[in-house]
């Protein structure tokens, strides 16, 4: 499993990572590990909107969005939360 | 005929409402703000739209902005994401028919055209719009989009439209293309609609 890519997404508003093949992540978990860190944490039971530096959406699925139109700055989001959370690592 | 128009920044709304004034009607516009679930983009779309028009028709055009992410996010969390599409809707017509009191107005006003995406289905709307009681007018219900896409050039919306912005994040994998109006009253059963209705309009801005 890997997320290989973080590409620009369909409205062209902001940066999506999309797992290969798709995760079932526990949000619950997810959650409880962010606000640890004292990072904000909108829980909609099926997706997670977290305040980083800038908004960042996780799926059930994996699916990670991140509201930059920035793609470097994107892709440095991304790296920094899948290190946190260990998304895609078994 | 005064009127209540939902704007949702897309390609479609606009002409809808530029077909109202072009006739005469006077309108109200509301945009439901879907903030976390997209981003700031259709707010600014909503906004240059309305002020183009207004300069074009010489009317105020009232913009009313309400809270929609509040809704969304409870939604989610307790009723069938399956059906999400056709309740975020329904949800959307109440707020704009508690405007359409405050303002007087006979009929509410919407940008869709059949079939376009999963929630523009005929039996999605019928579930939809039966939450409220005005009669709703969609001047676009029989163009196809390349007409409303040559439409929205000729009267200058279409490239406020098509600047980059987010799709919405609550539409599920697979959305309803038909439901039931039973199973739609049945999930709301879970929900105290009339209080976030009520909370939606007590958050109102008007632009």
């Amino acid at each position: 499993m890997s997320y290989s890519t973080v590409r620009l997404c369909s409205g062209g508003g902001g940066y999506e990572a999309i797992p290969e093949p798709k995760l079932k992540l526990d949000l619950v978990a997810i959650r409880g590990r962010l606000e640890a860190e004292k990072i904000p944490v909108i829980d909609a039971r099926v997706m997670l909107i977290v305040a980083l530096e800038r908004e960042v959406t996780i799926s059930r699925d994996g699916r990670v969005l991140i509201k930059s139109r920035d793609p470097a700055e994107a892709r440095r989001l991304f790296d920094d939360l899948q290190r946190r959370l260990h998304l895609g690592s078994g | 005929m005064r009127g209540v128009m939902l704007m949702s920044g897309g390609i479609d709304s606009p002409v809808a409402l530029y077909l109202m004034l072009r006739q005469g009607h006077e309108m109200i516009a509301v945009h439901m703000d879907n903030r976390p679930f997209t981003d700031e983009s259709p707010m600014g779309k909503v906004t240059d739209h309305i002020q183009l028009l207004r300069e074009r028709f010489q009317q105020k055009i009232p913009l009313y902005v309400l809270p929609h992410g509040p809704t969304q996010i409870t939604l989610m969390r307790s009723t069938d994401r399956h059906v999400g599409c056709v309740l975020c809707r329904r949800f959307m017509w109440r707020s704009a028919e508690r405007i359409a009191e405050r303002e007087g107005a006979q009929v509410l006003v919407t940008g869709e055209a059949l079939g376009q995406v999963a929630s523009q289905t005929l039996s999605n709307m019928r579930s939809a719009t039966s939450a409220v009681g005005l009669p709703i007018v969609r001047p676009l219900i029989g163009y196809d989009k390349h007409e409303i896409e040559e439409l929205a050039r000729s009267i200058g919306t279409y490239g406020i439209s098509i600047r980059p912005g987010l799709c919405c994040q609550a539409v599920p994998d697979r959305p309803a293309t038909r439901s039931s109006l039973v199973q739609i009253q049945a999930e709301e059963t879970a929900l105290d609609v009339n209080q976030i209705v009520d909370d939606v309009i007590r958050h109102a801005q008007v632009l």
